[in-house]
């Protein structure tokens, strides 16, 4: 098992449980694999069930949720890879090449470059239950930091397993706060059950607020396209600087389409912090 | 206009015709000539030739924001999100964020003039045609001489000039495809490609994806590279390639029949160790379902 352990005195005290949240919430588990090589880099696992209530119109896991299990799963492996140093993630880069899913869906994370500052993950998805069918890749970078008084300890190698499914769920859009609305801005409130252990807003969380506002600003120029609506699919995000404060305003601007492919620009500003520029990046929105 | 000796007199950037000016200390544009030899089979500007305005303005933009220090490119993405058609195109970019180890740059590429005036439609500047974005790695300098000058005025303008294109690029960059279906292409490294650290240049890398990109997902749709537009680079750079040959080998996630098409395409660079370069991630369209947009 894993344990993070925290002596900052900025960073909030939530406790133990309610830091693993967000990935619980999709009830991802991980597992290290294990290697009698010390000096190989970290390979990690992960599963993941797609529940009913986080399944969106594309049929399959709503691809907040894949980017919230990619960014747990990368930030995990690259953590791993740099210890007794931490890390915090730079940008994710991630094309989803199937939004319909049986599930469970499988993760494969390796570190691909392991610098002095940065570090690189690159991870495979695909769907168990279609016999293996690729569903996305991505790769993350993350800047290497000093972890300052929080204590990172870990029993390797590394077992999470999945969460219980929940008891009385909720969707994504109530669980991650986001407000409900259409238009190009969308809107999320900063509880305390959405930040990271590090105090600062989930990257997870980021992904499903920027998912929900491209899909509210696409529809706000396309209508409501496809049978079902629209899906948000490929994704790049880039993390500017960390949501402290909230509320968090997501701005959209619906670029162009190309081939049935709408691009929305994301642009997320911490509204308490001065409306600062947090994350930028686009998703690619499908009439499905 | 060379900086510090670069680029060469014989050199892509050159016969690209590039021009460029920083407008202010954190912005900058450049702007090539949308011609047939740099057009995908759409008529359209190739995605990795977007990719080399895009690494141009923002290496422009890094070099000057942050010397004395110098930078290495960490990962570039574009996406057409128009008809990319010309005269010319131009990437404007700007910072996002200087942080101590990481700087961030956006573009937006725009059709313009050969004057540089922005393409009119119905009368209001046209809609970008792309839009991209490039995270850098902040290289602490050694030595408090900058390597490269920059020029001490704003706005300040240049160009790289050379003989120009006589073939179409991926025939100027020497793209050699092995094994199509497998998307396995190589490109020998050459100082005719070189970026600043005389490894291959970031903009060469992005073209080398594309193709290999394209050429595994089109024989996958049972015909070739020309079957399928890239229309977005997802690139994360992990090593420079300065040995060569730069091998490429690329896995379709989907080719499917309703025309979502991408692949993984990794880059290696064979003459050292076949040490992993870059991993990529490339979107494509049928070309039939952009034709009617961009002729």
């Amino acid at each position: 098992m894993s344990a993070v352990r925290s002596d900052a005195a900025d960073v909030p005290d939530v406790d133990q449980e309610r830091r693993r949240y967000v990935s619980d919430y999709f009830r991802l588990e991980r597992w290290e694999v294990p290697s009698d090589d010390v000096a190989r880099p970290p390979v990690v696992r992960g599963r993941a069930p797609v529940d009913d209530h986080t399944r969106g119109p594309g049929g399959g896991l709503r691809t907040g949720g894949l980017l919230t299990d990619l960014d747990s799963l990368c930030g995990f492996t690259s953590g791993l890879a740099v210890l007794p140093e931490w890390i915090v993630t730079t940008s994710l880069l991630a094309t989803v090449s199937e939004l319909r899913h049986v599930g469970p869906l499988g993760f494969r994370v390796d570190v691909v470059r392991r610098g002095r500052s940065s570090v690189v993950t690159a991870v495979d998805v695909v769907d168990e239950g279609a016999a293996g069918r690729h569903v996305a890749a991505a790769t993350m970078t993350c800047a290497v930091l000093d972890p300052g008084s929080m204590a990172l300890e870990f029993n390797r190698p590394v077992v999470v397993p999945m969460p219980p499914p929940q008891s009385d769920p909720v969707g994504p859009e109530a669980f991650f706060s986001i407000e409900p609305g259409t238009g190009p801005v969308t809107r999320l409130l900063l509880d305390d059950r959405l930040r990271n252990p590090w105090g600062i807003l989930h990257g997870g969380a980021v992904a499903m607020l920027a998912d929900e506002a491209a899909c509210r600003a696409a529809r706000s120029v396309l209508g409501a396209s496809g049978p079902n609506g629209v899906a948000a699919a490929d994704a790049v995000l880039n993390y500017l600087r960390p949501v402290r404060v909230g509320p968090v305003e997501a701005r959209c601007t619906v670029l162009g389409t190309v081939a049935g492919r709408t691009v929305v620009r994301v642009a997320i500003h911490d509204i308490g912090s001065d409306d600062r520029l947090t994350n930028l990046g686009t998703m690619v929105v499908l009439a499905v | 206009m060379a900086f510090g000796g670069y680029p060469p007199p014989e050199h892509l950037l050159g016969d690209l015709g590039m021009e460029a000016e920083l407008t202010t200390a954190e912005t900058a544009w450049v702007r090539t000539r949308a011609t047939p030899f740099v057009a995908a089979p759409d008529g359209g500007v190739r995605a990795g030739v977007l990719a080399t305005l895009v690494d141009i303005v923002g290496g422009a933009i890094a070099a000057r924001v942050l010397q004395p220090d110098w930078m290495a490119t960490a990962d570039l993405t574009v996406q057409r999100v128009g008809p990319v058609l010309g005269p010319c195109v131009e990437a404007r970019g700007s910072v996002l964020r200087r942080g101590r180890t990481t700087l961030v740059i956006e573009a937006l590429v725009v059709a313009v003039h050969e004057d540089g005036r922005t393409v009119e439609v119905d009368g209001r500047p046209a809609d970008p045609v792309a839009w991209a974005s490039m995270t850098f790695a902040v290289l602490p300098a050694r030595d408090p001489v900058p390597k490269v000058t920059m020029p001490a005025g704003l706005p300040s303008r240049w160009a790289f000039t050379g003989g120009g294109l006589q073939a179409p690029i991926h025939d100027t960059v020497g793209i050699d495809v092995i094994d199509a279906a497998a998307g396995r292409l190589s490109v020998a490294v050459r100082p005719y490609l070189h970026n600043s650290f005389g490894a291959v240049q970031g903009g060469v890398i992005g073209m080398l994806v594309e193709a290999a990109g394209a050429e595994a997902l089109g024989a996958a749709r049972g015909g070739d590279g020309s079957g399928v537009v890239v229309t977005d680079l997802q690139i994360a750079y992990l090593a420079l390639g300065r040995v060569g040959p730069v091998v490429s080998s690329s896995r379709v996630l989907e080719a499917g029949a309703d025309g979502r098409c991408s692949a993984v395409v990794e880059l290696r660079d064979a003459g050292a160790d076949d040490r992993l370069m870059t991993v990529a991630n490339v979107v494509a369209v049928p070309t039939a379902s952009l034709v009617g947009a961009t002729s």
